[in-house]
């Protein structure tokens, strides 16, 4: 029974190092992007990831034509213009009437566009997005490398703006009167979230970076009704889902990325049924109420 | 002098329309000032304007000795995100985020500061509870909390009583004078005209223009508020551009008795 | 003996009459090869009477290929359209209609044994009059299987190659009838060089001890390739590089190199390195270097022709497996 068990869950891993690699790789996405994810969620800018992720193509397209087919002007280049466009997009919905989301809109269209007229006016056919972003089983020594240093910094960021952060997403009034951080801090989050998404991109791909980002955060707030517990509640699903998704992939032959996102995806209905604060099953049956 | 609020023929207002009209006056240090006046008299866009959040259509507000951080702003529906899990203390401990700075940790110290912040409010035992579950007059007490921590010299709220029960505007107003007695600069607005006549000293009575600004027994006369409520609320489409406009330097700006000298305007009336 | 007087002169007369018409400065044939190493063996056999075009150039990956309306302004101004046939251009059918072309398609892997990617072969004995159909009935070979089952790399083997470029031949010869010598004399001479060509890779590859005889890479491109030379490819994904690899692909590929003992590993030009990479380190098999399957290089690289190419690939597989 045991030696079943650990062949498993643990034998996969024991055996193979690239199975190694990728868990360290996934958990190192995971303890970084889950927190932003919960951020990203209650502040209601749960889609600003994937609008970011056609937000960076001019970046990684221009790095191509810079560099040829240099993995890290690509990379570079794509965080730089996800950085400049969540700048931009701050900016405006800092000085006009437009809000968050319509400015976002606004500007990472407007990248998109031309990332797209840059590649076809160079005349190549390469796939651009699907040599910049890799695969968690293929993670080489400088991808591990900068996925951990990624989140490294996103943690550590994070930790210093928290309160503000968490003011600004309760009460942004209140910050502006106070203290001018709010607009840095929000900048400093927005970078953050460019960050972490170029670096879910090397290990699972265009769109299932954004899924390790939202889909724990949604787990969290169906556990925890504090912001603490719910950061803790999505990095740790999000964890689980990486290894899961890794034994599923491992196991079943399912593509890697995928595997991780579904296995989230599962946890996710599963909270949203049977998860304490505001499952659905908890809102049918709410059982007895207490005297006080 | 330092500590006091001055507004030099101050217009206020959006997209060009004034919904404070030529305001000029001093709000002294250690005042507790009612501001009255009709819907759409220019209250709220008054302490917007006092905040920061509007920049004047022409004339200027000056503070005398202190910033815009030194102010504590109670607004009128805060924009406050209920469905955010954040619960009272750390919301009222924000209050104290001028003195632990962003990496402040709550100390000990801070901690009995919130306690007693909370207690004088009547919210002993709430530290737990999530905003969402507040009743409004939970939540105003809650922000008076957050007020009493700002530890600021110039407190200013946006009708503080609104939708909150009788005893809860006994003890918020209560808060209020003892920020008074401690010579702190209070202003406010409210609607009960007969309540700041017994209990507050000074009032502007405004009706977009000035109608009078001094002592309450002397601006809340029949004949005054009779003229305030005159006031139109809204803004006029075909208004001509305001005649007293910028004023040619060397035009002495009215005294903080704020009678506004009638002349004709032809504009957003 | 004497040679009449008058003959010789009606020889030269002839002969004088011939070389202008032979010499017409007629403008070359426009080509359209669908990707580079159908335009090299264009090339080849048609000489200064074609002008090759080509839609996937070098470096390019014709599995994602997609065109854009320049590319079906170019295919309607070519006389003749060359295609590898067997699934390879999946985009072939969109864009032929596009540009309204009624040129001939020729499908230069016609006659070959194809391959599926299981390893069954299966039969594609035709007419050789296939390539004079227009382009709806081009693909009827196709229809007998998916796709996705068939190996379209035919080229990999030098003795396809020979047939590539013999339909080649025949199809210039049907599209200009006037250079038929040239495109004939041109062709002997290519298969020549092909005949070179086959006889080194097998004579280089055969000094191979039989146990190292095999390796990894991440483009399963080869198969005609190890039919032929006897070299296996192993490879973590499929046939397109647009597949993505799942743990028990890897874990398996991993399992069986060190249970076999395959000694090298090689990279491609079009597919990611990095899971090729990963597989070297965990394994301690020898990255070989790059080989070359579904597109030449540049004028400047290591493979700019067909027969660099081959050569190329030969010398870097030789060399992993030498020791």
């Amino acid at each position: 029974m045991v030696s079943m068990v650990h062949d498993l869950l643990i034998a996969p891993f024991a055996d193979f190092a690239f199975m190694r690699r990728a868990l360290i790789g996934v958990t190192a996405l995971a303890l970084g992007a889950c927190p932003i994810g919960v951020f990203l969620m209650l502040r209601r800018m749960s889609l600003v990831g994937d609008a970011m992720a056609h937000a960076i193509l001019p970046g990684a397209a221009i790095g191509f034509l810079l560099s040829g087919m240099s993995l890290f002007a690509m990379t570079a280049g794509g965080l730089v213009a996800g950085i400049v466009v969540a700048a931009l997009a701050g900016l405006v919905a800092r000085t006009t009437q437009l809000r968050e989301d319509a400015s976002l809109a606004t500007f990472y269209l407007l990248s998109l566009a031309l990332g797209v007229a840059i590649v076809s006016m160079k005349g190549t056919n390469i796939d651009l997005l699907h040599v910049l972003f890799g695969s968690v089983l293929a993670l080489d020594d400088p991808t591990l490398l900068l996925i951990a240093i990624n989140a490294t910094v996103t943690l550590l960021v994070l930790a210093l703006i928290y309160r503000p952060l968490v003011m600004e997403c309760v009460d942004p009034h209140f910050v502006r009167s106070v203290s001018g951080a709010g607009a840095p801090t929000h900048l400093a989050f927005l970078a953050l979230v460019v960050v972490n998404l170029v670096s879910g991109f090397h290990a699972l791909g265009t769109l299932l970076a954004v899924g390790i980002m939202m889909l724990p955060a949604a787990i969290g707030r169906f556990w925890a009704s504090d912001i603490t517990g719910i950061v803790v509640v999505a990095t740790v699903a999000g964890i689980v889902s990486g290894y899961a998704g890794l034994l599923l992939s491992f196991h079943a032959g399912m593509p890697s990325g995928p595997a991780v996102i579904l296995v989230a995806g599962g946890f996710y209905i599963l909270s949203l049924l049977f998860g304490p604060v505001g499952g659905l099953v908890r809102q049918i049956f709410p059982g007895r109420h207490l005297e006080a | 002098m330092s500590g006091a609020l001055q507004f030099t023929d101050l217009t206020l207002g959006y997209d060009r329309h004034p919904a404070v009209h030529h305001l000029s006056g001093r709000l002294a240090p250690g005042a507790l000032t009612a501001v009255v006046g009709p819907n759409g008299a220019g209250k709220s866009t008054l302490f917007k304007g006092i905040m920061g959040f509007l920049k004047p259509l022409s004339g200027s507000i000056s503070r005398d000795g202190f910033a815009i951080r030194d102010i504590a702003y109670l607004p009128q529906a805060a924009e406050i995100d209920r469905s955010f899990p954040i619960n009272v203390f750390d919301m009222v401990a924000m209050g104290l985020w001028r003195q632990a700075g962003l990496f402040g940790g709550i100390s000990r110290k801070a901690r009995d500061r919130v306690e007693a912040a909370l207690a004088a409010v009547g919210l002993t035992g709430f530290e737990a509870r999530a905003i969402g579950t507040l009743s409004g007059g939970q939540m105003q007490r809650m922000l008076f909390a957050r007020l009493l921590l700002q530890d600021a010299r110039i407190i200013v709220l946006d009708e503080p009583f609104t939708a909150v029960d009788a005893k809860t505007s006994a003890d918020l107003f209560a808060l209020m004078q003892r920020w008074h007695g401690e010579g702190r600069t209070v202003l406010t607005s409210l609607h009960d005209i007969d309540f700041v006549r017994a209990n507050i000293p000074e009032t502007l009575l405004l009706a977009r223009e000035p109608v009078a600004w001094g002592p309450s027994a002397e601006v809340l006369t029949p004949a005054n508020l009779l003229a305030a409520r005159n006031l139109c609320e809204a803004f006029d489409s075909e208004a001509a551009f305001c005649a007293d406009d910028a004023p040619p330097p060397g035009r002495q700006d009215g005294g903080h008795t704020g009678s506004h000298p009638g002349h004709d305007h032809a504009d957003a009336a | 003996m004497k040679i009449p007087r008058i003959l010789v002169i009606a020889a030269a007369a002839t002969l004088s009459m011939l070389s202008p018409a032979a010499a017409q400065k007629a403008a070359p044939l426009p080509v359209m090869a669908s990707f580079s190493i159908l335009a090299d063996f264009v090339r080849a056999v048609g000489g200064e009477r074609v002008a090759v075009d080509m839609l996937v150039g070098p470096d390019a990956d014709a599995h994602v290929f997609t065109p854009a309306p320049a590319d079906a302004r170019r295919v309607a101004a070519a006389k003749l359209i060359v295609v590898n046939g067997l699934g390879f251009e999946g985009w072939l059918d969109r864009l032929l209609k596009s540009a309204g072309s009624t040129a001939p398609v020729v499908v230069a892997s016609a006659g070959i044994k194809a391959r599926g990617n299981a390893g069954a072969a299966h039969d594609h004995d035709h007419d050789d009059d296939d390539h004079d159909h227009d382009h709806d009935d081009d693909h009827d070979h196709d229809d007998d299987h998916d796709h996705g089952d068939t190996d379209p790399h035919a080229w990999q083997s030098v003795a396809n190659a020979r047939i590539y470029v013999r339909n080649i031949r025949d199809a210039l010869i049907a599209a200009d009838p006037a250079g038929r010598a040239a495109y004939e004399a041109n062709t002997r001479n290519y298969l020549r060089q092909l005949d070179a060509l086959d006889r080194e890779l097998r004579e280089t590859l055969a000094r191979i001890p039989a146990e190292r005889r095999h390796v990894i890479s991440t483009h399963q491109a080869f198969g005609y390739f190890t039919e032929a030379y006897g070299i296996a490819f192993k490879a973590p994904v499929g046939v397109s590089t647009e597949q993505e690899a799942s743990a028990r692909d890897v874990a398996q590929l991993i399992a069986q190199i060190r249970r076999e003992k395959v000694p090298a590993v090689f990279l491609e030009n079009i597919s990611d390195p990095r899971l090729a990479r990963r597989i070297a380190d965990e394994t301690g098999a020898k990255i070989g270097g790059t080989l070359y399957s579904d597109a030449l290089t540049k004028a400047d690289g290591p493979a700019p022709t067909y027969l660099d190419m081959m050569r190329h690939n030969m010398r870097t597989i030789a060399a992993a497996l030498a020791n």
